[in-house]
């Protein structure tokens, strides 16, 4: 018994994210983060938006990651799940990653406040002055002025500041009743992230959608669309749960998961990724659906753009939407989870995962970098097409390396599951 | 009960706890029996895989009435919209797979469903008005305090004999020969 407990001690201790990998992580990290940022200077200098683009997108894609594992979280405990217990911690670490998420948001905040030839480089309501096809100006165009009161500076300032507020107080709180219980082995702390979570669920929907319209939806800011913010939760989700299951493959294989993680856990959250496959298609889908029935020039042409170029042949959007949204994203992993040995084959429900978070990368892609540049021709403007930049793959990189050492900077602080849970063997043991 | 015109139908025996049964039940499922059920007042954790019961089937009737559906509702609104009286709505094209989606999936769900109700009926056997269960005197008890594992006539393995000595082996007590 005791060379057991002392062999499972020395194992916990060895498997508790060596400190070499999260500083090559940190490395990695920061040399991503350098290369973009080289591309953000450059397109500053340039006055090219792209590079400004691939920022936004590498960090969309890790924080839409921990919002949906936020949301996970606080789901598990007003639900009071038992089953996910041993999951929920590894959640805990990542949701360590949202101050420095904020860090990463901060350059793009501040080109809106200092970046004087066109703060709008990236959010075009930054800049008064603003050309818009057609010759207007942003402070010109009614659509911006009757939005002004909610899109200006000032106010996104406050909203952006009070949104990571936000977030970070709640991954912190969470952390802490988590962390806590292990320390004084008082139950009671599950209580109290049960009724942080009540109150966290409703505010994180509101202040996850607001952020929705205005990281994403304010690009096209002609544009509206109140099922915008359902998507980003409905996406967030997808990318959360499909994290989750890769960090609990990697930690079940070579980790302090090893022997815990068991067939039941993957096969739960094998249907929870399909629960949000179908969730996304039909959020995604009645979103278009909405728009395309009712027929209004001012909501169809954020999807005009995304099918047709100038010339009224399909752009590069219409083959993205048709073959990475609609098959890549949704048909494929539909059929695939269907499948109920493929929800419980660890490499099998690895691989879709890692196939949902490619084509979450795509539907980033999709909502973020179509926009109308001035051009001259018979419409005025033209598409910014489909590309992946070498920007793109430096911050996508980047902000996961940063990631990845926040998620294994918190590993060293607890132990890899809750072992005073008062529910944990109800995890451990748990069975279909 | 005993009627000597009637054919064998199989031999019931009772134990007493869960862990009883749940033990004996591996002990069958080890024999190779087939054709044998266990009845217990509430459901045992863990026992399907001490019967060594397959996953069920229910599902790819569920599969089945979803594709059903899905092509039904391809058909009637192509069918009406498209082919049998095309008209212009707002611009858009006689049939296409995006205005009558709302139809196509709420079709794939409503005969998915069916599926799944018929499925488990058809995959169950039912409806099934009398089972020979019902003629055993201490067979209410399935639902008080008594647990039951009944090994049947039609399974391959079955004989008389050496199934009433494993049921006795088992912990079985009262083994009984019901008949149909």
């Amino acid at each position: 018994m005791s060379s057991q407990t002392a062999t499972l001690s020395s194992d916990v201790s060895a498997q508790r994210g060596s400190p070499g990998f999260s500083w090559l992580a940190l490395l990695v990290g920061l040399v991503g983060l350098g290369i973009a940022g080289m591309g953000f200077y450059q397109g500053l200098q340039e006055g090219n938006a792209r590079p400004i683009v691939s920022w936004l997108i590498g960090f969309s894609f890790w924080f839409s990651m921990g919002i949906g594992m936020l949301f996970i979280t606080m789901i598990w405990y007003v639900f009071g799940a038992s089953w996910p217990i041993i999951i929920r911690r590894q959640l805990e670490h990542a949701l360590s990653a949202f101050p420095w998420l904020a860090l990463v948001f901060l350059p793009l905040l501040l080109v809106g406040w200092f970046y004087h030839e066109n703060p709008g480089i990236l959010w075009k309501w930054l800049n008064p002055d603003y050309v818009l096809p057609g010759g207007e100006t942003v402070g010109d165009d009614v659509l911006y002025i009757k939005k002004a009161a909610f899109l200006n500076k000032d106010f996104f300032t406050i909203r952006v500041a009070f949104y990571f507020s936000f977030w970070c107080a709640w991954a912190f709180m969470l952390r802490r009743c988590s962390f806590q219980m292990e320390r004084d082995g008082n139950a009671c702390w599950d209580g109290r992230a049960h009724n942080i979570s009540a109150i966290g669920i409703p505010l994180c929907a509101l202040i996850t959608t607001f952020a929705a319209f205005d990281f994403f939806m304010s690009l096209s800011y002609h544009w509206f669309s109140t099922m915008y913010g359902v998507w980003f939760f409905a996406t967030s989700m997808r990318a959360g749960l499909a994290g989750t299951v890769i960090i609990c493959y990697l930690l079940s294989t070579r980790g302090s998961l090893k022997g815990i993680y068991n067939q039941a856990h993957r096969y739960d959250l094998g249907s929870l990724c399909f629960t949000f496959t179908v969730f996304w298609a039909y959020i995604t889908f009645c979103q278009y659906f909405l728009i395309y029935n009712a027929n209004i020039p001012e909501e169809t042409f954020w999807f005009n753009i995304r099918e047709l170029g100038a010339d009224w042949l399909k752009n590069s959007w219409w083959w993205i939407g048709l073959f990475g949204l609609i098959f890549g994203y949704f048909f494929i992993p539909f059929f695939y989870l269907l499948i109920y040995t493929n929800k419980i084959n660890p490499k099998r429900l690895l691989a879709i995962c890692i196939w949902i978070l490619s084509f979450h990368i795509i539907d980033l892609y999709f909502n973020i970098v179509p926009a109308q540049k001035v051009a001259d021709n018979t419409v005025g403007f033209t598409v910014r097409e489909f590309s992946v930049t070498p920007w793109d793959i430096a911050s996508l990189i980047g902000v996961g390396g940063i990631c990845t050492w926040a998620f294994m900077r918190s590993m060293r602080k607890a132990a890899p599951i809750p072992i005073r849970d008062p529910r944990i063997l109800g995890s451990i043991h748990h069975h279909e | 009960m005993a009627n000597v015109n009637n054919k064998p139908f199989g031999l019931i025996a009772s134990f007493k706890t869960a862990p009883d049964i749940y033990e004996a039940a591996k002990r069958v499922r080890d024999a190779g029996y087939k054709k044998w059920d266990v009845f217990t007042p509430f459901p045992v954790h863990g026992m399907d895989g001490a019967m060594g019961l397959k996953r069920s089937r229910v599902p790819r009737f569920t599969l089945i009435g979803g594709l059903t559906g899905f092509w039904t509702g391809v058909l009637i609104t192509w069918y009406m919209n498209g082919y049998d009286y095309p008209l212009i709505v707002g611009g858009k094209p006689f049939w296409s797979f995006i205005f009558p989606f709302p139809v196509l999936y709420e079709l794939t769900i409503l005969f998915a469903a069916f599926g799944t109700f018929f499925g488990m009926f058809i995959s169950n056997k039912l409806p099934e008005h009398h089972h020979p269960t019902f003629d055993h005197p201490a067979f209410n008890k399935a639902s008080d305090d008594t647990f039951f594992i009944l090994i049947q006539n039609e399974d391959p393995q079955y004989d008389a004999e050496k199934t009433r000595a494993l049921l006795e082996e088992i912990g079985g007590e009262e083994v009984t020969l019901l008949e149909e």
